[in-house]
Parts: C-alpha cells; sequence; structure tokens
C-alpha cells in the first residue's frame, strides 16, 4: 500500500508530502503503520531515497488518552485507534491543521487548556441539586460520566466548521466540560450558562460533525441541550 | 516554602501541586504532554479504601494486612498503615472536587471486588477510574492554575537535577519549543514520573513512563529501591503497538485457561489449583502461563453471549476491535506482560530522597506494595504520597541562599551540542528495542543467576556503546540523552535481581526458589564512581 504523509520539518517550514511503501496486515493500526514505517528498517521513501523518521505523538496507544490525533484519509482521528484493513489501498496522513505544527503530525494543542482556564471552567466543589437526595442528583450520572472521558484530543475542532483557533468559539471540548461543571456543582450553573452561551452556544450551526468523530462518543447534543434550558 | 516544582502531571503529580498551591506554595508543573495523556488516565479497575460504610467484617486493619501479605511482608507497616487509614479521606476528598464515582443504592461511591483483597473494598468509575480521577484533578489544577499559584509548563523534560553538598536546588530541562536545556531554581523538587516501562519495550503502559528520571538521578547519587520487583499480567493481548491488558474481570466471570496438547486442551490451572485455579494471584498465573512453554488461551466463549454482553462489554470490544476476535466465539491469545513496578525511588516516609529537599511521589517511588502489589492501591498511593508530601514541603522554609548552577546548564547545552555535531543514521531507539529484548530474557518472569548476568553483560555492552553513539537527528533530543539514564536503571534492576538470591512476590529465581528469612529486607541500589552498590535494609532506614 501507499502512505502520502504531509511532513514539515519545524514549525515554520513548509510543508509537504512524503510517500511510502508499506505492507502491513489489515489489523495493524496507523500507530503501528508509523512505527513500522520508523523503525523496520532504515527510513525510506517510495524512490527508495533515505528520509528522516517521521514525528508523531502517543502514549497509551488505546484510544485512551488523545496523544495520536491526526486526519486519516481526510477524517480527524486517533492513529492507535485507527486499522488499516478499513483504510484501503491508499492511506493519506496528515497533522491537524485547526493548530500550529510542531513537526510532522506533532501540533500545539495548548488553545483547548487555555480557554478552558481563561473562562474558570472548573467544579471546585461537588454540589449535586439535592444534597438530601443524592440517589435523584445521580440521575445525570451516566451523561456526567461520558462528559468526563473527553480527552482533550481536539478532533472535534478539527472537524468543525465554526473554530478558528485563537478566536472566541471553543467547539464541543468546550461546552462538554461546561456541561460537566454545571452539573456538579448547582452554584456555578447560571455562570457557567453565560459562558457557554459567549463561547458556544450562540454561534454553533449544529452541524454535529463534532459527536461523529469524537472517540468517545460524547453525547455533545445531550450538553447543549442542558445547557441551553 | 515559597516555591517547588513538580515534575510530572499524572495522578500523583497533580495532586502534589494541587495540595502544596492551597497551602500558598508557587509551583511549576512540568511535563512533555499534560496529564490528559499520562499513563493515569489508563487505570481502569478501581481505587481501594474501607469506608464506614464497609462490607461486613471489613476493617482497616484488614485492609493493612492484606497490603503486608501482598507484598510478601517487605513494605514498611508504619507506611502502609497511613495509606490505608487515609484511604477514607481520599475518596471523600476524590469525591468533593467532583470525580464521577459509580454510586450504590445510597448514592455513595460504590464498591467492587478486586483478586488479592479479603472484602469488597475497591471504588470505581465504570471501567475508567484512572481517567475520571485525572479529569476532576486537571479541574482542580486549573482552579490554582487561574489563581496564579500552579504554573503549568508542557514541552519540559527533566534532564538532571541540580543537587549539591547533598541538598536539592532545581533542575535541568530540554524545552521542545527552544530546543534547549534550561535551570529552573526552586525550594523542593519533586519528582512524579510513572513507572519504568522504557526497560521492557511493549507493556500495558505508556509509552511516557520510561524510567530516565530514576536512571538520571541514581547517577546523580539518589538511592533506588526494590528495582527486581516488576509486576507481570498473566492475561494480556499482544498487538502491533503494545501489549493489552485483558481485564481480571474475564477470569473472575468463569474465563478458563488452557493450552493445546495433542489436539486436546488442557485447563493447567485448574488441574494443579482446583476448581478455583483460573483466579490465582497474578504472579502465580504468570509464571505458569511462562512455565506452560506453550501458547495459551483464556476461554470465555462458553459464557452467555448476555453475560459477555452486560458483564465484559471492554474485554468483547477490544479483542474485536485489535485482534479481530470474537470472544463469544473464539478463545482468546493471552500471554503474561509488564504491567507495574513495585520499586523505584528509595523514599522516607515523608517521600524525601536521601537528597534533601528533593522528593518522589506515585509509581516512579517505591515505598507501600513491597514485594507486589495489590490491584487498586496504586492509584490510592498515588493520592496518599502526593498529599504526604506536600505536607511536608508545605511546612518547611523557603530557601536562603541557592548557588549557581548556570555552568551546569551552559555544560548540558554544550554536551547536547556536541553530540548534535555527530549526526548518525543508528537509531537510539533500536539500542532501547535491543535492551528491552535483553531485560525480557533475563529479567522476565523467572529469573535466575545464568539469565541476570547474561543481560548485565549485554547492558554494559550497550552503555559502552551508547557513550560513544553518534546523535541520531530523526527523534527528539530527549531520546538521545535520556538513553544512558535509562540502560543504567536497567543495569541497577540487574544488579538488584543479582543479589536477591531467593524468591519472593513478583521476584522469582529458578536457582533460588524458596523465601528466605535473610533477604526479609528490602533492597536499596547506590551508585559510586561507576559500580552499583547493592544492600538489604534490615536497619529499615527508609521507614523512618
Ligand atoms: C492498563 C493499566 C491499568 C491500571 N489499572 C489500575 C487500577 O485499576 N488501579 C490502580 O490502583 N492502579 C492501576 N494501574 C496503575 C496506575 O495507573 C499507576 O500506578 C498510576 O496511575 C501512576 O500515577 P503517577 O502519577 O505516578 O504516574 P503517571 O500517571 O504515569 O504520570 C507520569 C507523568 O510523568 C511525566 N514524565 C515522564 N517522564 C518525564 C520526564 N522525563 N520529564 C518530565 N515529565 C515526565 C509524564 O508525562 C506524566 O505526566 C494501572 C496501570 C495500567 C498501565
Ligand atoms: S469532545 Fe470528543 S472529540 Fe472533542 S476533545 Fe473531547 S474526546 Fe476529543
Ligand atoms: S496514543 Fe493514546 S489515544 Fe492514541
Amino acid at each position: 500500500m501507499k502512505v502520502r504523509i504531509l511532513r514539515q520539518q519545524t514549525p515554520f517550514s513548509e510543508p509537504y508530502w512524503e510517500v511510502f511503501d508499506a505492507d502491513v496486515s489489515g489489523d495493524t493500526s496507523v500507530a503501528g503503520l508509523l512505527n513500522y514505517l520508523n523503525y523496520h528498517d532504515d527510513i525510506v521513501d517510495e524512490n527508495g531515497r533515505q528520509t528522516t523518521r517521521i514525528g508523531w505523538e502517543c502514549s497509551c496507544l488505546q484510544g485512551m488518552c488523545g496523544s495520536c490525533a491526526m486526519v486519516i484519509n481526510d477524517v480527524p482521528r486517533l492513529a492507535c485507534d485507527t486499522f488499516v484493513r478499513d483504510l484501503g489501498n491508499e492511506i493519506s496522513i496528515r497533522p491537524l491543521q485547526k493548530f500550529p505544527v510542531i513537526h510532522d503530525l506533532l501540533t500545539d494543542r495548548s488553545s483547548i487548556y487555555e480557554n478552558l482556564k481563561k473562562q474558570n471552567v472548573y467544579i471546585e466543589k461537588y454540589q449535586p441539586d439535592t444534597i438530601k437526595n443524592r440517589k435523584k442528583a445521580e440521575k445525570e450520572h451516566q451523561h456526567q460520566y461520558d462528559a468526563a472521558k473527553c480527552l482533550k484530543c481536539g478532533l472535534c475542532l478539527e472537524v468543525c466548521p465554526n473554530y478558528v483557533n485563537g478566536q472566541s468559539f471553543f467547539g464541543a471540548v468546550f461546552a462538554n466540560d461546561c456541561y460537566l461543571v454545571s452539573s456538579r456543582n448547582s452554584e456555578k450553573k447560571a455562570e457557567i450558562k453565560k459562558l457557554y452561551g459567549e463561547h458556544f452556544g450562540s454561534t454553533c450551526s449544529k452541524s454535529l460533525s463534532c459527536m461523529d468523530v469524537c472517540p468517545m462518543n460524547i453525547p455533545t447534543i445531550a450538553s447543549m441541550a442542558k445547557l441551553n434550558k | 516554602m515559597r516555591d517547588a516544582i513538580v515534575i510530572g502531571s499524572g495522578i500523583s503529580g497533580m495532586v502534589t501541586a494541587i495540595k502544596l498551591a492551597e497551602a500558598g506554595v508557587h509551583v511549576l508543573l512540568a511535563s512533555p504532554f499534560p496529564s490528559e495523556r499520562s499513563q493515569s488516565v489508563m487505570a481502569a479497575g478501581g481505587i481501594n479504601a474501607v469506608m464506614s460504610r464497609h462490607e461486613e467484617g471489613d476493617s482497616v486493619s484488614a485492609h493493612i494486612e492484606d497490603t503486608l501479605k501482598g507484598g510478601c511482608y517487605l513494605a514498611g507497616e508504619e507506611a502502609v498503615k497511613g495509606l490505608c487509614e487515609s484511604a477514607e479521606e481520599i475518596i471523600e476528598y476524590l469525591e468533593g472536587i467532583g470525580v464521577v464515582f459509580s454510586v450504590d443504592e445510597a448514592g455513595r461511591p460504590a464498591r467492587r471486588a478486586v483478586g488479592g483483597h479479603s472484602y469488597r473494598r475497591t471504588c470505581y468509575c465504570g471501567s475508567s477510574t484512572g481517567k475520571q480521577i485525572v479529569s476532576a484533578l486537571v479541574m482542580e489544577a486549573r482552579r490554582l492554575e487561574a489563581a496564579g499559584l500552579i504554573k503549568r509548563a508542557l514541552g519540559k523534560c527533566f534532564h538532571s537535577a541540580l543537587i549539591k553538598d547533598g541538598v536539592c536546588y532545581g533542575a535541568l530541562f530540554f524545552d521542545e519549543a527552544f530546543g534547549n536545556i534550561s535551570a529552573e531554581y526552586t525550594d523542593v523538587v519533586v519528582v512524579a514520573t510513572g513507572g519504568q516501562n522504557a526497560l521492557f519495550g511493549k507493556t500495558t503502559g505508556s509509552t511516557q513512563c520510561d524510567g530516565y528520571t530514576a536512571g538520571e538521578l541514581f547517577m546523580q547519587g539518589v538511592e533506588l529501591k526494590n528495582l527486581e520487583f516488576v509486576q507481570f499480567h498473566p492475561t494480556t493481548i499482544e498487538t502491533s503497538q503494545k501489549r493489552m491488558l485483558v481485564s481480571e474481570a474475564a477470569r473472575g466471570e468463569g474465563g478458563r485457561l488452557f493450552y493445546m496438547d495433542n489436539g486436546e486442551r488442557v485447563y493447567f490451572m485448574e488441574e494443579k489449583y482446583g476448581p478455583k485455579g483460573n483466579l490465582m494471584p497474578r504472579d502465580i498465573v504468570s509464571r505458569e502461563i511462562y512455565s506452560a512453554g506453550k501458547d495459551v488461551f483464556l476461554d470465555v466463549s462458553f459464557l452467555k453471549d448476555s453475560d459477555i454482553e452486560s458483564r465484559l462489554p471492554e474485554v468483547r470490544d477490544l479483542c474485536k476491535k485489535y485482534i479481530g476476535i470474537d470472544i463469544a466465539k473464539e478463545p482468546i491469545p493471552v500471554a503474561p506482560s509488564v504491567h507495574f513496578f513495585m520499586g523505584g525511588i528509595a523514599v522516607h516516609k515523608n517521600h524525601e530522597t536521601n537528597i534533601r529537599d528533593l522528593f518522589a511521589v506515585g509509581e516512579c517511588a517505591s515505598m507501600y506494595h513491597g514485594a507486589n502489589r495489590l490491584g487498586g492501591n496504586s492509584l490510592l498511593a498515588a493520592v496518599h504520597s502526593g498529599m504526604i508530601a506536600a505536607r511536608e514541603i508545605a511546612g518547611r522554609d523557603t530557601k536562603e541562599d541557592r548557588p549557581d548552577f548556570s555552568s551546569a546548564a551552559e555544560e548540558a547545552n554544550r554536551m547536547l551540542d556536541k553530540m548534535k555535531d555527530t549526526k548518525s543514521v543508528f537509531p537510539v531507539m533500536y539500542i532501547r528495542d535491543m535492551a528491552s529484548e535483553t531485560m525480557n530474557k533475563s529479567m522476565g518472569i523467572i529469573r535466575s543467576e545464568e539469565s541476570i548476568n547474561e543481560g548485565i553483560k549485554d547492558i554494559d555492552y550497550y552503555l559502552s556503546v551508547a557513550e560513544r553513539l553518534s546523535y541520531d537527528n530523526s527523534v527528539l533530543p530527549y531520546f538521545n540523552y535520556s538513553l544512558t539514564g535509562i540502560l543504567t536503571l536497567a543495569r541497577a534492576a540487574l544488579s538488584c535481581a543479582e543479589s536477591r538470591k531467593e524468591s519472593r512476590g513478583a521476584h522469582y529465581r529458578s536457582d533460588h526458589p524458596d523465601t528466605l528469612d535473610d533477604y526479609a529486607a528490602a533492597t536499596v541500589i547506590s551508585y559510586e564512581n561507576g559500580q552499583y552498590k547493592v544492600r538489604f535494609d534490615k536497619e529499615n532506614e527508609y521507614e523512618s
């Protein structure tokens, strides 16, 4: 199979495509494929020319940490959780475009954290609606659990037609953290709803493509429904 | 105390930073990647605590006893007591900051049973306990970041500590954005860099846990402890990228281990240990699988589809996705894999190392687990150790004088530049791969004088090569300069394994299969002029 990879040596240099030949089984993930290209032998392009190893980021290698987010065959996905068997004979891989590239497939996603920090999106103290009846207050348990699984991978921002890095619309990742805070601390509900409106609710055009790509299947639409109430 | 540096932002690093910041200390929380990428997010099973609403018959002293027994009585009694006694408070703290625990009918954290515990005392958050704890801690840290007390420094990799006359004054970091090494001065440094996975290559954990920090600190005079105790998880699957854990729940639900002999299934665990044989402790099952010398399978296909669906959905999804196996129809090919490190940086009860003002917490420190760790105790230890260290540090005085270490940073940059001047196509990752192959062979599930000595010979050779190796410009500079530290740690682990001429917990020697009273003490190793010096801590130096 042919693997096309969009490469970039430094944050300031020009990106360029490089094509590799690979022979791996269908059960190999794209993470496994990148490892294969980097280390099965000297790394050469399709014409046998020596090149540099491909930079990318990983940690858990099983879809639990969000490190390896990239765009594979034009879909934003996690490399360790995407398999060659589903990709056909030509695979294209490029870095997320909504974030500054550091090197090859590595991007700087710090804006995700900065936005949450600047808007003070934190729980502070777990205060269920009805302390007397914690059981009742737990009826949103599954939704809270799902929201807290967010990897901060940024895939939802990559696919979103409204998200532009550095601007005031912060995307699904922000909406879900807002939901978690408002549902775990009833005292912060009003404040968080306002922030949510400013940085998400008022701009979201409901394409909901964010939900299609979310590797954790977080029900962003349910978070929106709660916060729009 | 004015300021502190915490290196590593998994659960233990975040707890330390949060507790220090709450006491008014300014914290620099340094790590290459955000907390969401740390190994802590992978913990699934749960976190132990005997709560006031405990199971009938359970008690904190039973938790203490189970922990000490699990660790083959090598862990300090006082330390374990402190750990188990603080567990309830820890769960309350975590719940208070918003961790989404799975709850019982009363809306309180529910408990599940985990191997090695005599009672049901493991609190959990569905199947992602670590992730849920990390998410809540990230929010707490964010609160203190917004208050200006915690400063997160991403892209920073530890290089070395700034130590003078047995006191630590800060650390050097390689900064990925600037491509150079710079010094950060402080009153106290806390290391929270996790386990030593890289020594063994593919493990169940994160690629970020490479053990470099422990190895480098060791070369700088910090003592390490119990490095021979490495926990293998018996049931993992091999994938193209790593080894993945098949949860103990699969055996808990009745899963049976077997191998094929002349076309017949041999249920070797049941044959040897009776009907409950598949549920024996992790180290015993791992050893039996290894000794079988054949491909071993775990079968759950006889369970009803609806039971698989409701009780083992994660195992089903994992096998389907990564190895294309339908566990309702076929057995799962399994093998043991390295999973957890009981050994690490030697610390006193307050989590300070033998260097003043240098602390270690979480999995990189060795304290509570002795010769083997019980499931659910390491998340507890990660939180507890952070709290203990922070309490100790907050009460310390601010440093009046700080020596000038500017020449240390210059020297480190000069060395890095010198390395960069000698380009090579020989990748450092090959040496790391070869070293991990050596470690798997020589320090695997069953060891012997012979296997360990072969390992020592190989690692010594790689160390000599590493020093002469030219720079590999295809990977980050961190991978180049960290090689020697990682190999030195591997060498130290082999020395510990060589010295312990007995079998205990996770350390099994085929040439010394019995447990001996002579070795009923922790192994402590130090590095002096290139020599690896092992002693057994019979005086309980590290218990105070
Ligand atoms: C699959 C799996 C399941 C598990 N399940 C459970 C469970 O159910 N219950 C339980 O109690 N335990 C469990 N554990 C163990 C537990 O998860 C860990 O022991 C614990 O999370 C360790 O936390 P930590 O904060 O010490 O380290 P980590 O979470 O590993 O964090 C280490 C930090 O150090 C940083 N770092 C590493 N090297 C450097 C460097 N050179 N410079 C700067 N920073 C560095 C990393 O980036 C990271 O931020 C499990 C482990 C695995 C692998
Ligand atoms: S909401 Fe989903 S896609 Fe977006 S950052 Fe979180 S996990 Fe990733
Ligand atoms: S490496 Fe963790 S999600 Fe891919």
